[in-house]
């Protein structure tokens, strides 16, 4: 075979790998391994004039490949292999290594040992580019339609914007009816339009399509196959299974409201203590006077960041949309009511954005605003027939405020819904510490998964308002119907495969594969395994656990391995 | 690569009367680059237009983001080469939209004027050669004045297109460049262009502008050297950062006790801009983290109204901040007057202690609101594209179709709508491709 000719390129990621490592050091410790044509630093190897010289280094010089060093592949190995595409190389000839998060980053207190480490990793994959071997992608058929999991604004608003887009639509909604939480809400902020009457506008929009097909009352309880191909069984309500298939689904579960512990605040103990979200359909559905139990409420308290950063409990984050939520509820209170006070006890007010006006309105209006630290949180009392909240208000020099209540309003953050880990198991959907579902990047990928094909929309990613939700579910929509678009995808050809000669179909591998990708078949008189294509994703899990060593991962072969292991040990 | 004065211009499709696209994005910021992007990776051809010399808007010149603290330019660069190599986008960098007219129902005409570079992109190798022999001094808009540059100057090290221009308002046309230039790029007999444009929808993704720190004088920024603006302190903790370290402008001095000045032109009735602009508090939190890690030995303090970390992530990383040791104290600074020897002396009513209280520091970091980009309303010429009383484009459906506008078929995204940070600002540009796509379609 004749010697492969490639070309090394060590990143100074800015400073980010050149402030520990010595990215000098590294490429003449490897300029002189033999496949190494040439071996250069750059400043940001990702940069488009980097790029442009890879290419003419790779046309000047034939290259057979190049290995970049620089960050994680998750970011930039796609970005190279489009390098090579560009230069008339495979791309599966590209090998990378990262030196940033495994080497500067990891040991930024140990500049020798990260150089040492960068020269290690360097010198792995050269091994590896050694064998690294054309290939070439799988095509597959991608079935043009989308599961939306949710009706609510989220699901909604992304089965009429997939819709609108000639895809077909299934919607499926757990509940009864379709319109989610806002379908709830009376007055909502920024809009005349009521909660219910945004709904209604929205539901009958969907169902003018006949694209998209509902189904309420229903829930998934199985889901196979993986992007393009994805099958799902759904149940409903009467234990009705039915089929579907798919390319593609958009979650758009939504969330839960927090539900105090009982006597947290005086939640369940005093009959005067209840949540935000009961205070709104309270204010919605009375008129007149405001009753609570029978009594007038003119004294209101609204306690904040109930069940939201908390410093003992698990929900540590921020909910965002309570803070305007509450003040538009006692806005709306103090309007259609006679005699309202509001007194608000937060922790520092989030009205972030245009919201700004609303809390000046509210302030100008004459509500209260009272306000602790997370260690000096308000609390509620009651003396006889009393209800009374206490600050040490920091607004006023910490001074002991008593404010005696007929209503108290707990402000409950938004957390995840209790069935995520029944849903998120089926679709193997990562969480955060949040517990709500994850996005694969947090800044430029917000609605994109680790599970290729399947996208996230509106609060089950994390607290959002209404405009938020929608912003999100369209574009959710827009990457769900962009992997479809085409009718047809490109898989890796990175998957396993089977040699029949070694195979004595001990099922092992079947039971270790976590993508039900391996078949029993009947081979010349032989049962084996055979490997589906568009289902393996190249996990390696099944290679260790055959006893016979039938199995061959393409692209990682033992040969790759080892000779990476040499390299590095 | 397609950009301005480049021959693939001409065989864009041309349409009758001018060149012709599905969707014309105006702003090739994050927000327009991801709309641009979602568009064209729908089989739609789009035109990318940015007033800039490179694409990228404002993502690109920052240092870290909030709350993962992902180096900016690592995670922009790959985005903005993906928006320049795709066959599906044309980029005209350095140009201008103007009058743009409704004919009918998915049919607009733009005129886009741009402006002469006085540099042959595809020619240009970026060698600076043209940078060394200039004798022009002038301030660096591209390091928010932080440093000089030459007139003849290559933007910064990642821009797209990577090639020089020539600041012509600064140029004395003395030829130093042209004779040093090694592949005669250099064209001094480029014009202003005037192109007339066919597109079907319109994207405005035309980002937001930085409060003017110099309207706020009792702050003192443009008087006292040691005043600066959050943008410039971006600069200075940006792996291409211009000093290489961080100091103080006014005497080199590596700052020990730095004071971050929070809602500077923002929550400001008084500077017309009542509103909050959703940014500043995270983005002074994530600075004063790294300048914990850059000089671990100064005292960082954060003077602040409300803490507004309320996204994901943001409540642990501000909580993050107070571990490290960053000092975040609550009230506003009325008055900052500078000592002899530059430090600064910051008044303000201290919220804790309920005083009026005096602190000096050797830097001020003025954490500067978001203003919207005026003058977008006036590209409209036969239809009226309604703002928000900010001035903001105004939303015609803001909660159930947030990227509406009030005229059919024209789309706004990200900041254009008003404040937001980098997720929220892809989202929105995903809304805004996403209304634009089913436009398209539903033409066909």
């Amino acid at each position: 075979m004749k010697k492969k000719k490639i070309g090394v390129y060590i990143c100074h990621c800015g400073g980010n790998i050149s402030d520990y490592v010595d990215v000098e050091k590294v490429r003449q410790s490897v300029e002189g391994e033999d496949i190494v044509f040439l071996a250069k630093t750059t400043m940001f190897a990702c940069s488009d004039t980097n790029q442009k010289d890879m290419v003419d280094d790779i046309k000047a010089n034939n290259l057979d490949g190049v290995i970049v060093a620089s960050c994680s592949p998750k970011l930039h190995q796609l970005t190279f292999r489009n390098v090579s595409i560009r230069a008339d190389l495979n791309k599966y000839t590209y090998v990378h290594a990262n030196i940033r998060e495994q080497a500067s980053w990891a040991h930024s207190d140990n500049k020798m040992g990260a150089t040492e480490k960068a020269i290690h990793l360097v010198k792995a994959a050269i091994a590896k580019a050694r064998y690294a071997d054309a290939l070439e992608t799988n095509k597959i058929k991608a079935t043009k339609a989308v599961a939306v999991i949710g009706a609510g604004v989220a699901g909604i608003k992304a089965a009429i914007a997939l819709a609108e887009k000639d895809t077909e639509v299934i919607l499926i909604e757990k509940a009864p009816e379709v319109g989610g939480r806002v379908a709830q809400w009376g007055s909502l902020f920024s809009t005349d339009e009521t909660g219910r009457d945004m709904m209604k506008r929205l539901s009958s929009e969907l169902s003018k399509y006949q694209n998209i097909t509902l189904m309420t009352n229903t829930e998934v309880i199985e889901n196979k196959g993986s992007v393009g191909n994805i099958s799902l069984k759904v149940r409903t309500s009467n234990d009705i299974v039915t089929e579907l298939n798919v390319g593609s689904v958009l979650m758009a579960t939504g969330f839960d409201f927090y539900t105090p512990a009982e006597g947290e605040f005086g939640y369940a103990t005093s009959d005067k203590v209840i949540t935000l979200p009961e205070f709104k359909q309270m204010i919605d559905t009375q008129a007149g006077k405001l009753m609570r139990k029978g009594k007038e409420v003119k004294n209101i308290a609204y306690i904040y960041c109930v069940g939201s950063r908390q410093t003992d409990g698990e929900n540590t984050y921020c909910s965002r949309n309570c803070c305007t939520s509450t003040i538009h509820a006692a806005v709306t209170a103090k309007q259609k009511f006679a005699d309202i006070n509001n007194y608000h006890f937060n922790r520092g007010l989030r009205t972030y954005g245009k919201q700004e006006i609303l809390y000046a309105d509210s302030l100008r209006s004459g509500d209260i605003y009272l306000q602790s630290y997370e260690d000096g949180l308000p609390t509620v009392i009651t003396e006889g027939k009393k209800t009374i909240v206490k600050i040490n208000d920091i607004l006023t020099n910490g001074r002991e405020i008593e404010v005696e209540a007929d209503l108290v309003v707990l402000v409950t953050g938004m957390v995840p819904r209790s069935d995520n880990n029944t849903i998120g198991s089926l679709f193997k959907l990562p969480k955060g510490r949040d517990k709500f579902f994850n996005e694969v990047h947090m800044k430029l990928r917000p609605v994109e998964t680790v599970i290729d094909g399947i996208t996230i929309a509106g609060a089950c990613q994390g607290p959002k308002n209404i405009a938020e939700s929608v912003n999100s579910a369209l574009s959710a929509a827009t990457k769900s119907y962009s992997i479809l678009s085409k009718g047809e995808l490109e898989t890796d050809p990175l998957v396993a495969t089977i040699d029949p000669e070694k195979c004595t179909w001990c099922s092992a591998c079947e039971s270790a594969c976590p993508f039900d990708a391996i078949l029993k078949v009947e081979k010349d008189g032989k049962t084996i395994a055979e490997i589906n294509n568009t289902v393996c994703k190249g996990c390696g899990m099944c290679a260790p656990v055959c006893d016979p060593d039938a199995v061959n991962l393409i692209a990682c072969s033992s040969k790759e391995i080892m000779s990476m292991i040499d390299a590095l040990v | 690569m397609k950009y301005t004065n480049d021959n693939t211009i001409l065989s864009s499709p041309l349409g009758v009367g001018g060149l012709s696209y599905d969707a014309l994005v105006i702003g090739a910021g994050i927000a327009g680059g991801e709309a641009a992007l979602n568009l064209a990776n729908t089989g739609f051809k789009v035109l990318l237009v940015d007033k800039e010399l490179s694409v990228g808007g404002k993502m690109i010149m920052l240092s870290k983001v909030f709350p993962t603290l992902d180096c900016s330019a690592c995670i922009t660069t790959p985005k903005v080469s993906e928006i320049s190599r795709h066959p599906n986008i044309t980029i005209f960098t350095g140009s201008e939209v103007g009058e743009i007219k409704k004919i009918s129902d998915h049919e607009f005409t733009a005129k886009v004027t741009k402006h002469p570079r006085y540099v042959r992109v595809e020619d240009c190798t970026a060698c600076q050669l043209c940078e060394k022999a200039c004798p022009q001094n002038v301030r660096d808009q591209y390091q928010f004045g932080l440093i000089g540059r030459k007139a003849a100057f290559i933007p910064f090290s990642i821009c797209s297109p990577k090639a020089a221009a020539i600041d012509i308002d600064n140029c004395t046309l003395c030829g130093a460049c042209e004779k040093v230039c090694p592949t005669n790029c250099i064209d001094f007999t480029q014009e202003v262009e005037v192109l007339d444009l066919h597109v079907k929808t319109v994207v405005i993704a035309t980002g937001f502008d930085m409060f003017d720190a110099k309207k706020l004088p009792r702050y003192g920024y443009g008087q006292y050297k040691n005043v600066i603006t959050a943008l410039q302190m971006e600069r200075e903790l940006a792996p291409t950062r211009p000093f290489n370290t961080i100091l103080r402008p006014g005497d080199g001095k590596v700052p020990d006790k730095i004071a971050y000045v929070l809602c500077v032109g923002s929550r400001d009735a008084s500077v017309g801009n009542p509103i909050c602009s959703q940014i500043c508090c995270m983005y002074s939190i994530k600075q004063a983290q790294l300048l914990m890690g850059a000089l671990p030995m100064a005292d960082v303090t954060i003077y602040y109204i409300n803490i507004r970390s309320f996204g994901k992530g943001f409540e642990e990383f501000y909580q993050q901040a107070k571990g490290m040791g960053v000092n975040f104290v609550k009230g506003k600074i009325g008055r900052i007057s500078e000592k002899e020897g530059g430090n600064l002396l910051l008044r303000y009513e201290d919220i804790n202690e309920g005083k009026l209280q005096e602190a000096e520091h050797d830097m001020v970091i003025l954490s500067t609101g978001v203003l919207p980009n005026t003058g977008i309303d006036k590209f409209f010429v036969n239809e009226t594209l309604t703002l928000d009383p900010f001035s903001f484009v105004g939303q015609s459906d803001m909660l159930a179709s947030p990227a509406k506008t009030s005229i059919e078929g024209v789309f706004v995204a990200g900041t254009a709508t008003g404040p937001m940070d980098i997720p929220d600002s892809i989202l929105s540009a995903g809304a805004a491709s996403s209304e634009a796509i089913s436009y398209l379609i539903q033409q066909a």
